[in-house]
């Protein structure tokens, strides 16, 4: 059980969430330079980093057990208790055509919001930080196989794949 | 307020006999509304509500007589209300209102000064002036009216202890208001130690003083007698139980008057006040944050119950188990009691529901042009919010069908030897664990001959399916099943009691109708008292846990895989001399069967007339669960109602029952 209220730490010896998400802030002064940046949380899955905006994440937890909903497709592992919410989590290694890991020890489920205000928890390897980048370093991506990645985004000499958070979370029941 | 009034035009159109009480609830209503706008700023409803209070006070004071023109006022006004408080953040309707309400205002102000107030003669009383003195206006007015109708005037005295005094006081009015009305309450500074409080009632009563002093049977109270209107000299007849302390009162309640007269009109106002201030509005977001809390609460006492029979079975450890044990059945209590005071929180009265419903009914009684009456009956039963507030739907169009297709026009009621005016009764009460609404009319009654007709043409019923009377009286919950052919503003459109039914049973509910042809027609619905915490069974299957809503399980049974007989593709259970047929949980969610040592539980579903049996591994026990839907891009999956917490904190998915069933769960005897 979590406590409530206060979201745990993603990695050890990491900040929590909050204090990540304060250091990515700019400076109050920055304001001109706000308009153009835009935060990322960047993750990992399969050693690749990922990205989703900030501002859909709304917590980020360890792995705990995930009960099997059957009926589903397999890119969804099941369902966790958050406090007491039951939220869907989806297998993002799936969603990317990659094949299932069992979990391990940095495997975290990050949890976003939907679409119709509701959340969802995406299952990642890893979740490194939260960094700031200018707007004219994102190209949009063009050939993204599984159209779950929408952009690319230049970070020193590595590529980030910024994700499309609606394409991901796009699954439709069925048997 | 609304019900008062009504209840007021019900009493006024008897008698022109008034309760005070009901006045008085009246004028405080219109005290808070008034209170309410001005502490929101909306001038013109502020101003309506002064008028308001005016006539009401006029009412109270016997200024105005109660008459239909001042209760058409009245009603007006509550109308008025109604809309703005609709439109509040509509600036141009309050502004169109404005004239309305002027218009209003001056005709109430007319009305309100219609006759000026007549000076009291109470010589007859055997009461001291100063205490005269210390009556409100109303309260003289009351004292007069009670006169004038011959009853018995007393003053009662009682002494009581000042850390108490508030429920003592209450107790004795209550018990005085049993047998007559209490005209006023004022403090007696008799000789009394500094604990104590005296206080003296003046009170209305058809009793006799002895019958009075028998009846009130209060430690340290006693009666006199101020007026009796057959005691033509109007001076004190009767007795002066315990001490002589009546003489001292008329003599030493001189002093206080001035005191008791600013203090009782203050005490109304606080009183009105009050009720705004006691009850506080709550998102339900949060309540359901606090249900969740408990929900969690629940599952670690499971966890602690855990420890406390690990320790208790060990023999080390067993005294620290017994002490423990000890204090985790204290937990437990306090738990319940919790967990019992937040469910208690989500209930609402079905009041205001009711009210809702009776102010279209009255709108569309005068549309219909038909004589009607409402009846209202359990408006305090309580229910979840969340129900009441879905209930409202399937209530009105209830009560619609009732008004536009049941009741007859007034000449057709009479030629059928009715009363042309017609009934329809809301009655509302509490039966178990759920709550029963039922809406009856003493009209037509449904036509079954015509009912089965229109299923027939539609080709809902075959021409030679034989149906019992039940079965056709509930063809009318099927879509496209209207009787009337005429298409009403109201209803008769062909859907309304299957909308009715579709809402109710998305509750966890039930709906049934009744109807006797020419007498009438009875709709009720059966609705569990909350949605919040229900008990479930829990099963396993394929090492995977399932709960089961246990409202909907008939029974469990253990059987052998050499009892299962096959029919049709088809799996089956001789139950009883009935075919039950069953479904394989696992097969139905395709989870890895487990080893197989020929024997499985079978859980047995109902739901009204169906039944299935569903085969799982074993059975894990019931539990209290807190259904939660499930968040996410899938989010309805079929067969899965929600999930829960159990007390490993791990999550349980809840069934839906009603999936399981389809059109070979009618079962049946041919097929055994």
């Amino acid at each position: 059980m979590s406590e409530p209220g206060a979201p745990e730490d993603f990695a050890s010896g990491a900040q929590p969430w909050d204090d990540l998400a304060r250091s990515a802030r700019p400076a109050e002064n920055d304001d001109e330079r706000q308009e153009d940046l835009r935060q990322l949380l960047t993750f990992e899955i399969d050693s690749t980093p990922y990205a989703v905006p900030v501002e859909r994440v709304r917590e980020i937890v360890r792995i705990r057990p995930i009960t099997p909903v059957p009926r589903v497709p397999k890119d969804v592992r099941g369902v966790i208790s958050l406090r007491g919410e039951i939220v869907e989590v989806i297998d993002l290694r799936m969603r990317l055509a990659l094949p299932p890991t069992d979990p391990v020890r940095s495997t975290r489920i990050i949890v976003v919001h939907t679409e119709n205000g509701k959340v969802a928890g995406i299952l990642v390897d890893a979740v490194r930080e939260v960094s700031r980048v200018s707007e004219n370093s994102i190209r949009p991506s063009a050939n993204s196989e599984t159209g779950s990645v929408e952009a690319l985004c230049v970070r020193g000499d590595e590529f980030v794949s910024l994700m499309d958070l609606d394409r991901v979370l796009e699954i439709h029941a069925g048997h | 307020m609304r019900n008062d009034l009504a209840d007021l035009t019900d009493q006024s159109g008897g008698s022109g006999d008034v309760d005070p009480e009901l006045l008085n609830g009246i004028f405080r209503s219109a005290h808070s509304l008034k209170a309410l706008a001005g502490l929101f700023g909306f001038e013109p409803i502020q101003e309506l509500a002064h008028r308001l209070e005016d006539i009401l006070d006029g009412l109270r004071l016997g200024r105005v007589a109660l008459g239909t023109a001042a209760l058409t006022l009245i009603d007006e006004a509550v109308n008025v209300f109604g809309t703005l408080l609709e439109r509040v953040g509509d600036a141009e309707a309050i502004a169109d209102a404005g004239e309305q309400i002027a218009d209003l205002s001056n005709r109430i102000e007319v009305a309100s000064h219609e006759s000026p107030p007549e000076p009291g003669e109470f010589d007859a009383l055997d009461l001291d002036s100063s205490l005269l003195r210390a009556l409100t206006e109303y309260e003289e007015h009351r004292l007069r009216e009670n006169i004038e109708r011959g009853r018995h005037i007393v003053i009662v005295e009682s002494t009581f202890e000042i850390i108490s005094f508030e429920e003592g006081l209450s107790e004795l009015s209550t018990a005085i208001r049993e047998i007559g009305e209490v005209l006023s309450t004022l403090p007696a500074p008799g000789e009394t130690p500094e604990s104590q409080i005296r206080f003296s009632l003046l009170a209305a009563t058809e009793l006799s003083l002895n019958e009075l002093s028998s009846r009130l049977n209060f430690p340290s109270s006693s009666v006199r007698s101020v007026y009796r209107a057959d005691a033509a000299s109007g001076v004190a007849a009767g007795v002066t139980p315990p001490a002589g302390v009546v003489d001292e009162i008329a003599h030493e309640v001189v002093s206080p008057p001035i005191v008791a007269h600013e203090t009782v009109p203050e005490n109304e106002n606080l009183q009105s006040l009050k009720s705004i201030s006691d009850t506080v509005r709550v998102d339900i977001r949060k309540l359901d944050e606090l249900m969740n809390l408990v929900g969690e609460l629940v599952i670690q006492r499971g966890a602690l119950g855990d420890i406390v029979s690990r320790l208790m079975s060990d023999t080390k450890t067993a005294r620290i188990g017994s002490d423990l044990s000890k204090v985790y059945k204290a937990f437990d209590r306090k738990l319940k009691g919790l967990q019992s005071s937040v469910l208690d929180v989500r209930m609402v009265p079905l009041r205001q529901v009711f009210e809702k419903v009776s102010r279209v009914l009255r709108g569309l009684r005068r549309e219909l042009d038909k004589n009607v009456r409402l009846e209202i009956r359990g408006a305090d039963t309580e229910l979840d919010k969340l129900i009441v507030e879905e209930l409202v739907d399937p209530l009105m169009h209830t009560v619609r069908n009732a008004l536009d297709h049941a009741i007859e026009a007034p000449e057709e009621r009479l030629a059928a030897g009715k009363d042309p005016e017609g009934r329809i009764k809301i009655e509302a009460f509490q039966r178990g664990n759920h709550v029963v609404i039922a809406v009856s009319d003493d009209g037509r009654g449904i036509d079954t001959d015509r009912l089965r007709a229109k299923a027939e043409s539609r080709g809902l019923v075959g021409h030679d399916e034989v149906l019992t009377r039940q079965e056709m009286l509930d063809l009318v919950f099927l879509p496209g099943a209207s009787t009337r052919d005429v298409v009403t503003e109201t209803s008769g459109r062909g859907v309304g009691m299957d909308v009715v039914r579709s809402n109710v049973t998305a509750l966890g509910g039930v709906v049934e109708v009744a109807s006797d042809w020419g007498r009438g027609t009875t709709i009720s619905m059966t609705l569990p008292i909350t949605l919040a915490i229900i008990q479930s069974l829990i099963v396993r299957v394929a090492e995977q846990r399932f709960a089961i809503p246990l409202n909907s399980v008939l029974e469990t049974l253990l059987v052998e895989e050499t009892e299962i007989q096959r029919s049709e593709g088809r799996e089956m259970l001789n139950l009883r001399g009935d075919a039950l047929v069953l479904r394989r949980l696992a097969a139905e969610f395709c989870l890895d069967i487990a080893e197989d040592d020929g024997r499985r539980f079978v859980v047995v579903l109902g739901m009204g007339d169906l039944r299935v049996g569903l085969l799982v591994d074993s059975l894990e026990g019931q539990q209290d669960t807190v259904i939660k839907p499930i968040q996410g891009p899938i989010q309805v999956v079929d067969g899965i109602a929600g999930a829960t917490e159990l007390g490993d904190g791990d999550p349980v998915l809840v069934l839906d029952v009603a999936s399981f069933f389809d059109d070979s769960s009618r079962g049946g005897r041919e097929a055994a």
